[in-house]
């Protein structure tokens, strides 16, 4: 209650005292992070810390699938695999020459996009010709490559965990380092980030193409969320793949890559945490050294589309050659909502452990799911999706999981959470606040992504915080704020009448 | 379509396009740059864990650290499931989650999962082949609320009927599932075809197995698995020496013997390539596995060293491995391409490459595959290439020694598997000693392109060619695969 109070005060005087004078109540928000921010908007954050002599890096870009305009969905993850492709020095035995030939493959790849979008009327022989022929181009031009060089650099240096990953807010780029190297990192990620190059591109989106296959197209449950996403949002980029519309992904040009690149990758839109034994006072000058003569590029603008209220329950179908499984769920806004925190605690309610409600209805009484979770995505910055995932054990079905959790939904409103449910919920979230000290690489993931996302590294520390202030009234307002039929989408696997494969007892 | 330019008039337009280019823009040479940087000398000497023996013989590994409030234990028991009669197997698979789940002779199940929830402890049980370990972890504060239940788990597990029943009804539902997932099916069938029925390739519990889920069965396992004699335990984090060290002992206090039955894992056969199986599924992305027993052991000799770098530069080691430079980066076939070279203290174990290559490059994908593994000895490594992994290795150390519950880990698995506790130490040496010559001899003796067993899962009607262009082709049905 006291930090209530004390949030009621500010507001009254309208003092808005900076964070660093507010008393921070979380291990997290105590950590001597020093801020460091060069004059081009690139942010560092650093940490020193004992232990054994490493260090993380962790690299956040305001920049990610939302940000994508029509027609090149897939781009933001596939700028990512290019940037581990090298620059003009690393990676290539003449750059020069690379570069040359550069429009020809270009041009072929523009033919076969032509092809490519005749869709129906498409000559698939000619299709075919092209694509053997930017294979052939790219082939030549690869004389020109040393292949994965960047990552040679670092694996002789000892580098672990290298890696990145795009995601519909955000891109982020790390590995780790012995702490005695920590300037190679400054070396080749400035250069990296200074002077890409898109080499061996037209073979990376076969490659981008083999991902989504892997993940989406082969899996039953990577399909079923896609669909649900796309059911759910009409109008918010949300709703797209960030890995991409096949289709699309097929016909992404190194042009709009690029492009994408020179929009979103300014320094200001960059955030660093180095996490580890390091001496802070050289991680400043390095990072003067290395990135300060980058120019900024155009601040990151966040998306003007609002997700229109949806208006009735939409219910889709996703055939599949499995099991069925179900996701159901509804829109709610982002976490920095007022509401954030009381959503994140009836998520915990309900699904969160072996005691919760759900839980112990549907797996332990019922014996009618597999697994009940409960999450919400697919981002952070803008209004998302509340959503359950159930898998039935047959002869139970997914109406039988659909059922459970309206009715727990209902209960909820009716019947507050017990003072014994919300002090576990407070106490997991105390252990929680203290395990996600443990790693610096974890810690350097948690503090970049704040940041990013929030201009705020101890935001996601006071999310956490945020928890534990939540009432049962709080829970029971959002309880019947959220969850109406009519907010709803449902997407369920079902195998099709014809099956390829067993599978049956 | 027009016809392809000439290479002589294509480079003389490349050459005149690029000296525009270097004059425009004339880079800094990164590698000038990386030459250039001095890095200090790593300085580091990991904490030793401390070795105290219980008084009933039970090892005991500590490793202090104050930093945050948290306390990890972890006992690790010398047997798994391939030690018990093969009529258990399906049990002893199973009987770590029914540990979690089932309650004690003090607790109903529901009873623990709210203590566990309440104060936010991990207890997790995980029995595999040859090894079963019991993770508890938690803030200290509540050092003795977890071990309290965790070793009343241990030591009084009820198996309750309820929890029984709703541990058979989900692996059945697991069975039921077994072929919704490509990797699955190709995980299956790889075992199936390599290894037989052997209890070390099963990793799926079958519907006469699940039959015989009853709590008595469970127990039977459960004390001959988790006892006091077969345990090493390691112990890191926020805690006090003597304080530790009494309550273990408190813990073990009247907990009986192991109880005999268990027996020596039977020896392990591999088949012999070349083999073809084909299992069809309708994926637009194929499954692809191949590979043979791996011939060799964990253990101080040149030859497993030079194995393991062979391995590394094979397909082991991510973007700078032969495999997915070939297969991904040059070809664009797949997005995952990797070689597994394992090795066991006890026995050999099994080499294998795999990858999920695109329906249309099925055929051109795998053989390009098994053409990669024939190069490390057909096109031998070089001096830098081996160099390369033991930088990586001798760099990289200080990354096997970040926390303290890591280094304790390291030291129970060691202790496990009979290795030395100074293995590290021997293993960085031997990598260090390494040569190009080595590693093109143990590719060439143990390394087998022409006697592969290959799996493959996916749709031949969408293959670049006929399998059977590359070799008799057997059919899997899916639905023989037995588990």
């Amino acid at each position: 209650m006291r930090h209530a109070l004390y949030w009621l005060i500010v507001v009254l005087f309208a003092a808005p005292a900076p964070a660093q004078q507010q008393q921070p109540t979380t291990p997290g928000e105590r950590l001597a992070v020093v801020e460091h921010v060069l004059p081009n908007g690139m942010t560092f954050l650093l940490l020193r810390r004992p232990g054994a002599p490493t260090v993380s890096f962790v690299t956040h870009f305001r920049a990610g699938g939302v940000d994508e305009w029509t027609g090149i969905s897939g781009t933001a993850h596939l700028f990512e695999h290019m940037l581990f492709k090298g620059s003009r020095t690393i990676g290539t035995k003449n750059i020069a020459v690379e570069q040359a030939l550069f429009p020809r493959i270009d041009a072929v790849a523009d033919s076969f996009t032509a092809e490519f979008r005749k869709g129906a009327l498409t000559d698939s022989a000619q299709l075919q010709r092209l694509r053997d022929r930017l294979k052939q181009l790219e082939d030549t031009a690869r004389q020109y490559v040393v292949s994965n060089e960047l990552d040679r650099i670092l694996t002789e240096n000892g580098a672990v965990g290298l890696n990145a990953s795009t995601g519909n807010d955000l891109t982020n780029y790390f590995f780790s380092l012995p702490a005695n190297r920590a300037q190679l990192w400054f070396v080749l990620e400035s250069d990296r980030l200074r002077n890409p190059v898109l080499r061996e591109f037209y073979s990376e989106r076969e490659v981008v193409m083999e991902e989504r296959r892997l993940r989406v197209e082969t899996q039953p449950f990577g399909m079923l969320l896609e669909e649900y996403l796309g059911a759910a949002f009409r109008a918010h980029p949300y709703g797209r793949p960030v890995v991409g519309v096949a289709s699309e992904i097929q016909a992404v040009t190194r042009g709009s890559a690029l492009e994408y690149f020179h929009k979103y990758y300014g320094p200001n839109n960059a955030v660093v945490a180095i996490v580890g034994d390091i001496n802070v006072d050289s991680m400043k000058a390095w990072a003067t050294r290395y990135f300060a003569d980058i120019p900024p590029g155009q601040p990151h603008r966040p998306v003007v589309t609002q997700e229109p209220p949806q208006r009735g329950e939409r219910r889709i179908e996703v055939q599949f050659d499995a099991n069925p499984q179900l996701l159901v769920g509804y829109h709610v806004p982002n976490p920095q909502h007022p509401d954030g925190p009381a959503l994140a605690v009836l998520s915990q309610v309900l699904t969160g452990g072996r005691s919760s409600r759900l839980f112990q209805r549907l797996v332990i009484r019922d014996r009618v799911a597999t697994t009940i979770a409960s999450f919400q995505f697919p981002g952070s910055l803008y209004p998302r999706m509340f959503t359950f995932q159930g898998v039935p054990i047959a002869p139970h079905t997914t109406q039988e999981i659909e059922a459970a959790v309206y009715e727990e939904l209902d209960r909820l409103q009716r019947e507050p959470p017990t003072e014994q449910e919300l002090q576990r919920i407070r106490n997991q979230a105390d252990a929680g606040a203290i395990q996600r000290l443990q790693s610096n690489f974890g810690l350097a993931f948690q503090l970049s992504n704040s940041e990013a996302l929030w201009y705020d590294w101890r935001r996601t520390f006071r999310d956490q915080a945020a928890l534990a202030r939540v009432t049962a009234a709080d829970v029971q307002r959002v309880a019947k704020t959220y969850f109406n039929p009519s907010n709803r989408t449902v997407a369920t696997l079902v195998r099709p009448a014809k099956t390829a494969t067993g599978g049956h007892d | 379509m027009r016809a392809p330019l000439s290479l002589g008039a294509l480079l003389l337009a490349v050459v005149s396009a690029a000296l525009k280019a270097a004059a425009q823009q004339p880079a800094v040479d990164t590698h000038t740059q990386i030459q250039a940087l001095q890095f200090p000398p790593l300085r580091f000497n990991p904490p030793q864990p401390k070795r105290i023996t219980l008084s009933n013989g039970v090892p005991v590994y500590l490793l202090e650290d104050h930093t945050l409030p948290v306390i990890s234990v972890q006992l690790v028991s010398k047997v798994g499931v391939a030690n018990l009669p093969d009529s258990l197997w399906g049990v002893g698979w199973q009987a770590d989650g029914l540990l979690r789940t089932g309650g004690t002779s003090r607790l109903t199940p529901d009873s623990v999962d709210k203590v566990i929830d309440f104060y936010a402890l991990n207890i997790s049980f995980s029995t595999d082949q040859e090894q079963s370990t019991a993770g508890l972890s938690g803030l200290s504060r509540y050092t003795d609320q977890l071990l309290d239940l965790g070793f009343d788990m241990m030591k009084n597990p009820r198996n309750d009927t309820s929890r029984v029943r709703i541990l058979a009804a989900q692996q059945q539902e697991n069975w039921r599932r077994r072929n919704d997932k490509p990797g699955s099916v190709l995980g299956r069938a790889w075992s199936q075809v390599l290894l037989g029925n052997h209890p070390l390739g099963r990793s799926l519990v079958t519907p006469e197995e699940i039959a015989g889920f009853t709590p008595a069965r469970f127990r039977w396992v459960q004390e001959r698995i988790y006892c006091p004699q077969n345990f090493l335990i390691g112990v890191s984090g926020d805690f006090q020496e003597r304080q530790i060290i009494a309550t273990l002992e408190r813990q073990f206090r009247g907990w009986e013997r192991c109880k005999p039955g268990l027996q020596a894992v039977p020896p392990l056969t591999f088949a012999q390539g070349p083999q073809l199986v084909l299992v069809e599924k309708d994926v637009n992305q194929t499954n692809i596995r191949m590979g043979h027993a791996g011939g060799l052991r964990v253990a101080n000799t040149p030859d497993y060293f030079a194995a393991q770098v062979a391995d590394f530069l094979l397909g082991g080691s991510g973007f700078t491995s032969r495999l997915l430079a070939r297969v991904r980066s040059d070809s664009g076939f797949a997005y995952s391409a990797f070689s597994a070279w394992g090795a066991d203290t006890k026995r050999e174990d099994q080499f294998f490459a795999g990858a999920q290559i695109r329906a249309e490059k099925t055929v051109a994908g795998l053989s390009l595959m098994r053409s990669v593994i024939g190069s490390m000895a057909s096109e031998p490594v070089t001096a830098r290439d081996v160099k390369l992994a033991q930088d990586n290795e001798v760099n990289s150390f200080v990354f096997r020694f970040e926390s303290p519950a890591q280094i304790v880990a390291q030291q129970l698995s060691y202790a496990a598997d009979g290795l030395p506790p100074n293995w590290f130490d021997v293993y960085l040496r031997g990598i260090q000693a390494v040569t190009p010559d080595q590693v093109r001899q143990v590719s060439q003796r143990f390394l087998h392109p022409d006697k592969l067993v290959i799996v493959v899962v996916g749709k031949p009607s969408a293959f670049d060619k006929a399998l059977s262009e590359i070799g008799r082709v057997t059919a899997l049905p899916v639905d023989s695969i037995r588990r």
